[in-house]
């Protein structure tokens, strides 16, 4: 009896405790945005330069008063770049962190899991990255692209292609994904349309380090020009041992060839890549100049464009929050439809089915390390 | 394009492809090795086998990159803290659970490889590295074919630790030992073996060739701290062609996965060619359980 009462009391006061730190913690005064990014794998190079871009405007945004009186707070977790992963770390931010919006999965297979998720809690989900086209054909309300599609990439210049680098058999490679499969059929459809061949055509898989059997592939095919869709780590090794195999084919690609990264990476042999792509930092827009030098100053490199493309996301949510004048989801998602943002590659807003348009892409040719600008497009609202 | 030179180009292609996939193979024969020999000498399954591979090749990374040393220095550097680590492993970890079954040490293993693992995200980070060779990587044109210095060097270092590790195990009175605890534990302490040392060097060496791989490929792939399971993945692949414990097994398995790799790749699809070795692991279970060399030992 004694025993019995004296752990009832026990429990009430643990409870008692429980309760006032459980209320102290809640009682915090930050937006919460939730970033999923991959942090690890053969992608983690590519979605950490993403996370840099996002804290440097949430800060930004912070240092200037943050949010509704409230300063944001983005809370990370690794996607992986795999759809399962990403599901589960949706999952946590809404139910456990209870974020007010997600920005993320990067990669489009992973963006394309996340999007009913967002759908079912009634979270907005905004990507920088994930350029698949059937992303935004999907009719859900709740997702936004701040950023191109491959479709858009390709339309925009295949002719460039065609006309003046005057590739005529063209061999395509890809990473084995929506997004790598989504590129090199769009790149392919906008070419053949133009009268030029397919020589070849084969997928390789994430985190692949031996890239000879495709190589010598390609050299057998007598391509003059190669399309690739790969990211810095993939795409780097790929050149490289390009370079090994002593290919002259020409390349041209999309994902992360003008980074950085990419071109420390690859060092020689990334000299005369072509690479469309929707920023490079000697990108000569009102706003670049500011973001190239804050980013460099905190980071000793200059953005790409996934540094780009975090950045915009995260600069984005907030406008849309500041708009909505709440943290209420449908309110955020009603303020996002507004859209009206300038970021470093140009403007942005969004069509009813959530794709950015009047931002510039760019077609770049990797000279002597720096991304040179070769024809540059604005986004048309279609 | 006439016949005969279609033909040529025929033939071009398979002697390149060809070439790519001994050397594949080879660079697998060497991976494999140090699980096999595990497994055989030891009858350990190693699970952290891959990641003992990674941290080879973080060593080699950071020796050869940040602190610019010698890169034949490093492999010896690589070869001799893999081994000490091998052995402490055994000693330390592996001891406990010694003569419960497999499941145990399986068990243990895999805890170890998470272990390693996240450890070394932890201090190395997810950037992916490369370990500094002397070799170039400029193309060579041997007919043909083409191949780099760098690998066509690699694939003779690779021999030469193969060349070496048979050595120790069949000339030497530490391989002798080795072989006697395997073939009877009991009657080897009798003759006066020290088993519980045995076991420990046996490990030793298993990791100090997954080091030394790890090290190796490295140079011309890349070193990073969450590409144990692949590895792993693969020697197990080419254990089970080759015969669990065989070491000639280890050589054959290695070179059938680089070169059907390389021919299923370049004939058929790359995109999944990662498919061709599993399905002979499936063929091979189903037609020959053992493998290759894979021998069939009673234990009285």
């Amino acid at each position: 009896m004694q025993l019995g009462n004296t752990l009832k009391r026990s429990a009430f006061i643990g409870l008692l405790g429980v309760a006032a730190m459980t209320t102290s913690a809640s009682a915090e005064d930050t937006i919460k945005i939730g970033v999923i990014q991959p942090l690890t794998g053969s992608v983690a190079y590519n979605g950490t330069t993403d996370i840099n871009g996002s804290k440097l405007a949430a800060d930004e945004i912070n240092a200037k008063g943050g949010v509704l009186g409230k300063k944001i707070e983005l809370v990370i977790e690794d996607g992986q770049c795999k759809p399962a992963n990403s599901v589960n770390a949706a999952e946590k931010l809404i139910q456990r962190d209870k974020v007010v919006a997600l920005s993320g999965a990067f990669c489009s297979s992973a963006t394309l899991a996340v999007m009913p998720v967002a759908q079912n809690y009634k979270i907005p989900l905004i990507t920088g990255v994930s350029s698949s086209a059937p992303l935004t054909e999907k009719g859900n309300q709740w997702f936004f692209r701040a950023t191109e599609t491959d479709a858009l990439l390709a339309q925009s210049f295949a002719k460039i292609l065609y006309n003046e680098i005057k590739l005529r058999k063209v061999a395509y490679i890809g990473v084995n994904d929506d997004f790598g499969r989504g590129a090199v059929s769009e790149f392919e459809k906008q070419m053949k349309a133009l009268g030029a061949t397919t020589v070849m055509t084969e997928y390789f898989e994430h985190g692949t380090s031996d890239f000879y059997t495709l190589l010598t592939k390609l050299k057998a095919s007598g391509a003059d020009g190669v399309f690739v869709a790969a990211e810095t780590q993939d795409g780097s090794i790929l050149v490289k041992q390009k370079a090994e195999l002593g290919l002259p084919v020409k390349v041209f690609g999309v994902g992360s060839w003008a980074t950085s990264d990419f071109i420390k990476l690859t060092g020689d042999a990334s000299e005369g890549i072509y690479a469309a792509v929707p920023y490079a930092s000697t990108m000569t827009t009102p706003k670049n100049k500011a973001f190239v030098d804050a980013y460099t100053a905190r980071y000793k490199e200059a953005p790409g464009k996934y540094s780009t493309a975090g950045y915009n996301a995260i600069n984005i949510l907030a406008q849309a929050i500041d708009r909505a004048k709440s943290t209420d989801a449908e309110k955020i998602r009603e303020a996002l439809t507004k859209t009206n943002y300038e970021g470093p590659n140009g403007h942005f807003q969004f069509d009813a089915k959530g794709q950015a348009s009047g931002f510039t892409v760019v077609l770049v040719q990797l000279t002597k390390g720096s991304p040179k600008v070769v024809a540059s497009t604005t986004v048309e609202q279609h | 394009m006439s016949r005969s030179s279609r033909r040529r180009m025929h033939m071009d292609l398979f002697l390149q492809l060809s070439a790519n996939g001994l050397v594949l193979g080879m660079f697998y024969a060497l991976s494999a090795l140090g699980l096999t020999l595990v497994f055989g000498l030891m009858r350990v399954v190693n699970f952290a086998h891959g990641e003992l591979y990674v941290v080879g090749g973080l060593i080699g990374w950071a020796l050869t990159e940040t602190l610019g040393l010698n890169f034949f220095l490093t492999l010896a550097i690589v070869v001799v803290v893999l081994g000490i680590a091998g052995y402490l492993i055994d000693r330390l970890l592996i001891s406990w659970v010694r003569g419960q079954g497999e499941e145990p040490t399986i068990l243990l293993t895999i805890g170890l490889s998470i272990f390693i693992t996240n450890t070394a995200l932890l201090i190395v980070g997810t950037t992916p590295q490369t370990v500094l060779s002397p070799f170039k990587s400029k193309p060579l044109f041997l007919g043909p074919v083409v191949l780099t210095q760098s690998r066509l060097f690699l694939v003779v270092i690779c021999a030469a630790l193969i060349v070496g590790a048979y050595l120790l195990i069949q000339r030497t009175g530490l391989g002798r030992a080795m072989r006697a605890t395997f073939q009877d534990p009991m009657a080897a302490q009798l003759v006066g073996i020290r088993t519980a040392h045995i076991y420990g060097f046996t490990l030793a060496l298993g990791a100090a060739l997954a080091g030394a791989a790890g090290m190796l490929l490295g140079s011309i792939y890349v070193v990073q701290a969450t590409i144990g399971g692949v590895v792993s993945l693969k020697a197990f692949v080419v254990v089970i062609l080759g015969g669990m414990g065989s070491f000639p097994g280890a050589i054959v398995g290695g070179l059938i996965l680089g070169l059907a790799e390389a021919l299923w790749g370049g004939y058929v699809n790359t995109g999944y060619v990662d498919a061709i070795g599993f399905g002979l692991v499936i063929v091979m279970l189903l037609v020959r359980p053992y493998g290759l060399f894979g021998k069939r030992i009673e234990r009285a």
